[in-house]
């Protein structure tokens, strides 16, 4: 194929056209030839024939002309008929001798000539010129004689019978050569035909050959460069056998080709890089995936990125990524502008690659070993004329000029890429901040609620307590006035008082004298009647005694109790201070409640605890009566079960001057129990726990209330467990007092610290197994307290706007009811008609369907007033239609209910928007 | 953020004093009560613990520091300071009108619907959403969980009543929320209180549960936790994040406080927008 000879396609179109006009000249030479020869032959025929022809005729003629002359001579004698016999003598003879030439190439006509020739000579011999001497002579006779006989006759007869036969030969020869010639002809025209196919196929032939080997070659090229427009196969190349301009254009396209594939390499590398870009929302992500696709491209086995970080003067290049064929991290973390290799690079902001590399250049490891890479590539990354940032790349092999090419193609927009990157990150961390300001905000916000909640609930206390200030300061100077006054009044009623409570004192001990007196031969009496020594007594009576006993004993109980209760009272009750013997304890209460126990079938137990120490400093006699008065009720409300009573010696943390120890003093039993709610009442006087059980089982009232108070005079306290139906447990805690110079007062205070230290121990102890965990409390400012509905209601005014009278009847007599004024109207024009003479109404009622004016339209006047935008107005809407709801919203309700109304639900409408 | 808090440059030296304080008395507060506000945004807390501090007259956080740790009457004050019980009911209306428009229709053929409000405060916010439920007509299907750390808030939102004086602004939100019936079918009152409707409270399971510290404790189609975010730190959040992740079923709803948003938060793609305006999230 490479040889030298070159046969383009003009060459080839030359020769086409070449060998169809030589084909054309030869044909038309052939044929010129032909068709001469053909005149020829013709021209030979006519001449020939002709002059055969004139040349027979003439030798006839001349025969005949020597005939006709020998005879008139011979007639007549006359010399001049000679003449024309001499003349034809002579020119036949010529004539022959021209004829005899003419017809030397046919033989057979050439002897019938000479035939004739023979025949007219023998005439000339033997008839003409023998007769014409015998004129001459005169030789009638032998004139006569000879025509007698008349000798010329067969050979002139002979002769033009010949002459006859000569011509026939002559025509049938011509008939042959003019057929002869049309046979040439016909070849001709056959030969002229085929010339003319062969030149029509052998020009098709060319053209076909020709313009297909310029075809088939334009087709590869267009194939080719088809397949390159539609992003087929480019390593595919054009390969032209012929040597020709296609051949050319096919070497043209190839290269073409090379450096398109060239460009598209570089085009879908930088492509494939620029796409893995997308989308990368951070630095560390960008350079990976950015190192990793270049270097796969480059064939880098090592690379580096770098990224520019400060400013100005504290510049810095901080490694944001690397990448290694093998595992591991590579490169320094960071380095300055200048420094090093690559910090020239950046300095000098191109694209450097080093080849000779020197010194202890990092080694690329691999598995097997290290190795020092055979060039290193450092590109800067520009942006808006700045370095950005800086890569590095080290292969094993050298860079081609289509690495840095692809370097450089994809640094142009990688600059811009970064920058998204740092923008992108830049925005999300300002989104995210904002986000963060907003919640922040919002927090702000509800924190700022929270605190005006609590501003506005301590200015509303401020203001009450403001209001009760003023009331009090108003108060207090009429009261300072009445204060004076009711000052003398009491210091006169102290005096009273004093004398007045001596007097009760007194009247109370006196009374209680005077009456244990009578009381007392009443129950000795009435205890002797009981014993019934004499035996006179019935059953009955006996009975009767009883009741008088017991019921003179209750009796005395009571002023006993009175008595107690008003000393405490007055605070005349005086304690005593003695030791009690703590040992001796439960033979006394034995003694006094075994027998009450057994009666009631009770168990009653006394324990006390071994650390209990055996002498309690105490009065003694309140003591004990603060303990009979607990085990009797115990008693008194235990039906069945068990009484039990328990000493423990209270584990102190905190020591008070003048107190030994505190007891504690336990009374449970399993009786009826006190409920919750009437814990407190039970210890004030005269209460029990409630009607139903004084009936039942008796009693002042005033036990549990002295007995609280006598723990409170020895300085400590009475304490009640207790839940209804399970029995109670009553505690006792006293202290156990060294100091009788102490005054039991200040224990007060002593043994509610005790009490509570004891309770919450005792709560630990309970709680200990549960989560110790304390949820935050939080003060119950808003309790729901009950108050007087009607207050809200009474003296606010309301107008009913209704168009059914019964309606309007029914809600005014419940309104009413409440205190409140009701108006009311008809229609909405009478609405606005109240409302314009009524400033004061404070809420209307609102019914939507109605004759002139509807509630829609009276609501939207309404709220087109001033005056009126704020004023609650609920609407009465019809259940059944659906767009009541909107329509009454859009025209200004401030709520609705649906019809039938409820009067309940009327109500907590009204408070919603009544209350200020 | 910080300019919110520090105001100028030469407290640089009380900052980090205050830092420090700050954080014993988080730490203080979580060894005492176990309530951890140790991740909580710290502006809020520091607000918090400086109203607190002007209340008590108390000098430095380090003297709130001693308080909590000897007088429980005061740490029950501070814990009640830092949980902020902020709500209303149908609070952001369009948020129960998208919900009701958008959410429920997903919700119609479960065969039990149920949503869990953490951080219910006084309960303001899970009446609505009963309310919503009932007119919805869905109530009888519908478990609603309300959860708050702070017990004594819970105990208010057991009670179901409410101040008279919110009424008014309940009942416009009410409205704009879509609401279909009268609000005061809802109610009853007297002089100072309305009284939630005692069926509706009965479909509402109240607990305490701390967001912080506790765990999952069921499976839920709807999550609501709004405006109770803004007061945690990012981390926090994307610990309660992960919580809620877990507690929702799959194509289950989270909602969020209008302010709030889960776009920056480590779960965002595990949630498409549902109804980004209103803050209504789906699990993917």
């Amino acid at each position: 194929m490479m040889n030298n000879f070159r046969f383009g396609i003009r060459q080839k179109i030359i020769t086409g056209y070449i060998v169809i006009i030589v084909c054309l000249i030869a044909a038309i030479l052939a044929v010129t030839k032909q068709l001469d020869n053909m005149q020829k032959e013709r021209n030979f025929i006519i001449q020939h024939d002709f002059a055969v022809r004139d040349l027979t005729s003439n030798i006839e003629k001349d025969l005949l002309k020597m005939e006709s002359g020998q005879r008139g001579y011979i007639v007549t004698g006359d010399e001049n008929y000679l003449q024309p016999y001499n003349e034809a003598r002579e020119q036949w003879g010529k004539d022959f001798n021209a004829l005899s030439k003419l017809l030397s190439d046919y033989p057979d006509q050439l002897k019938e000539i000479t035939a004739i020739n023979e025949n007219i000579k023998e005439w000339i011999e033997v008839a003409g010129e023998p007769s014409i001497k015998l004129k001459q002579q005169n030789d009638t006779a032998g004139i006569r004689d000879f025509f007698q006989k008349d000798p010329g006759k067969t050979e002139i007869e002979q002769t033009l019978q010949q002459f006859d036969s000569f011509r026939n030969n002559e025509k049938e020869l011509v008939q042959q050569r003019a057929d002869n010639l049309n046979n040439q002809n016909q070849y001709l025209e056959i030969g002229l035909f085929s010339l003319l196919a062969f030149v029509i196929l052998a020009s098709i032939a060319l053209a076909w050959i020709i313009s297909g080997s310029i075809i088939k070659t334009i087709k590869a090229v267009v194939e080719t460069i088809r397949a390159m427009t539609t992003g087929g196969n480019l390593s595919s190349r054009i390969h032209v056998k012929s040597n020709d301009e296609i051949r050319d254009l096919g070497f043209a396209t190839n290269e073409l080709l090379d450096s398109f594939e060239e460009r598209d390499w570089l085009q879908r590398s930088v492509t494939e890089v620029v796409s893995k870009n997308q989308g990368i929302s951070s630095l560390e992500n960008l350079a990976e995936i950015f190192l990793s696709a270049t270097a796969q491209i480059t064939e880098s086995s090592y690379g580096a990125f770098y990224i520019k970080e400060g400013k100005e003067k504290n510049v810095r290049f901080v490694k944001k990524g690397a990448f290694a064929d093998t595992a591991g991290d590579v490169g320094r973390d960071s380095f300055a502008l200048g420094q090093g290799l690559i910090g020239q690079c950046a300095l000098e902001k191109r694209v450097q690659v080093i080849n000779k590399i020197e010194g202890d250049y990092t080694l690329i490891s691999s598995g097997l070993g290290e190795t020092k890479p055979r060039s290193i590539l450092i590109a800067p990354i520009v942006h808006e004329e700045e370095i950005i940032a800086v890569i590095e790349l080290a292969s094993l092999a050298e860079y081609t000029s289509q690495h840095l090419a692809f370097i450089e193609k994809v640094l142009e927009t990688f600059g811009l890429t970064i920058n998204r990157v740092i923008d992108r990150i830049e925005i999300a961390r300002l989104l995210s901040e904002s986000q963060a300001m907003t919640e922040e905000l919002q927090a702000q916000s509800e924190e700022l609620q929270t605190q005006s909640e609590e501003l506005q609930m301590q200015s509303e206390e401020l203001q009450m307590i403001n209001e009760q200030l003023e009331s009090r300061s108003q108060d207090a100077e009429e009261k300072s006035k009445a204060l004076e006054i009711a000052k003398k009044e009491l210091e006169e009623k102290a005096k009273q008082l004093e004398t007045g409570s001596k007097y009760k004192s007194e009247f109370l001990a006196n009374m209680s004298h005077e009456l244990r007196t009578p009381l007392n031969s009443i129950l000795i009496l009435s205890e002797m009647l009981a014993e019934n020594s004499s035996k006179s007594l019935s059953e009955e009576e006996l009975e009767f005694a009883r009741v008088i006993h017991s019921s003179g004993q209750d009796l005395l109980n009571l002023i006993n109790d009175i008595l107690d209760f008003s000393k405490v009272e007055a605070g005349k009750l005086e304690i005593m201070l003695s030791e009690v013997n703590l040992s001796e304890f439960p033979s006394s209460l034995e003694r006094n409640f075994t027998h009450i126990a057994d009666q009631k079938g009770l168990n009653f137990t006394i324990n006390i605890a071994p650390d209990v120490p055996t002498i309690l400093q105490t009065d003694e006699k309140r003591f004990q009566q603060i303990i009979k008065n607990l085990l009797s009720n115990a008693f008194k409300f235990t039906e069945k079960g068990s009484v039990s009573v328990r000493l423990n010696k209270v584990p102190a943390d905190v020591t008070y001057a003048g107190i030994d120890y505190w007891l504690e003093v336990s009374i449970k039993d399993t009786g009826i129990g006190i409920p919750k709610e009437k814990h407190e009442l039970i210890f004030q006087a005269f209460q029990q726990g409630d009607g139903a059980t004084i009936r039942k089982y008796g009693g002042t009232g005033l036990g549990l209330s002295i007995s609280s108070e006598f723990a409170k005079l020895l300085g400590g306290r009475l304490q009640l467990q207790s839940e209804e139906g399970k029995g109670s447990t009553f505690k006792l805690l006293i202290p156990s007092i060294s100091d009788e110079s102490v005054s039991v007062q200040t224990f007060a205070g002593a043994s509610a610290e005790v009490a509570t230290a004891l309770e919450q121990s005792a709560k630990v102890i309970e709680d200990a197994p549960a989560t110790a965990k304390i949820a935050p409390a939080v003060p119950e400012t808003e309790q729901p307290i009950m108050v007087d509905q009607e207050k809200v209601f009474y003296g606010k005014t309301v107008l009913i706007t209704d168009d059914d009278n019964r309606n309007i009847f029914a809600l005014k007599t419940a309104l009413e009811q409440k205190g409140m004024n009701v108006l009311n109207a008809n229609n909405g024009m009478e609405c606005l008609d109240v409302l314009e003479t009524n400033k004061n109404i404070d809420l209307i009622l609102m019914d939507i369907m109605m004759p002139e004016m509807d509630g829609y339209e009276t609501m939207q006047r309404i709220r087109g007033l001033n005056e009126f935008t704020d004023l609650p107005i609920i609407a009465l809407t019809a259940k059944a239609m659906k767009n009541d709801r909107e329509k009454c919203l859009e025209a200004g309700a401030s709520d609705y209910i649906s019809k039938p109304l409820k009067l309940e639900q009327l109500f907590s409408v009204m408070h919603v928007w009544m209350t200020k | 953020m910080k300019d919110l808090i520090w105001n100028n440059d030469d407290s640089q030296e009380t900052n980090i004093t205050e830092t420090i304080e700050m954080e014993l008395l988080l730490e203080g507060l979580y060894r005492v009560s176990g309530f951890d506000f140790r991740q909580y945004m710290r502006s809020s807390i520091q607000r918090r613990v400086q109203n607190r501090m002007q209340i008590e007259q108390i000098q430095t956080i380090t003297g709130v520091l001693e308080k909590v740790l000897h007088d429980p009457m005061f740490m029950n004050k501070l814990l009640n300071d830092f949980s902020i019980n902020v709500t209303e009911m149908f609070r952001n209306p369009e948020f129960f009108k998208v919900f009701r428009e958008k959410v429920i229709p997903e919700l119609k053929e479960l065969p039990e619907i149920r949503i869990w409000h953490a951080g219910c405060a006084t309960g303001e916010e899970v009446y609505s959403m009963a309310i919503l439920m009932e007119e919805e007509g869905l109530i009888h299907k519908a478990k609603l969980y309300a959860t708050d750390m702070n017990e004594t808030v819970l105990n208010k939102a057991r009670s179901g009543i409410l101040p008279l004086s919110k009424m008014r602004t309940y009942t416009k939100n009410y409205m704009s929320s879509g609401g279909t019936r009268a609000f005061s079918e809802y109610y009853t009152t007297d002089g100072h209180f309305a009284y939630l409707k005692p069926s509706l409270l009965k479909q509402i399971s109240f607990a305490q549960h701390n967001l912080v510290t506790d765990q999952s404790f069921n499976e839920f189609h709807v999550i609501l936790c709004r405006n109770v975010l803004i007061y945690f730190t990012t981390a926090l959040q994307n610990q309660v994040y992960e919580l809620f992740y877990e507690s929702l079923s799959t194509k289950g709803f989270l909602g969020l406080g209008d302010k709030e948003s889960i776009k920056f938060a480590e779960c965002a793609d595990q949630y498409e927008e549902f109804a980004e305006l209103v803050k209504i999230y789906r699990k993917k």
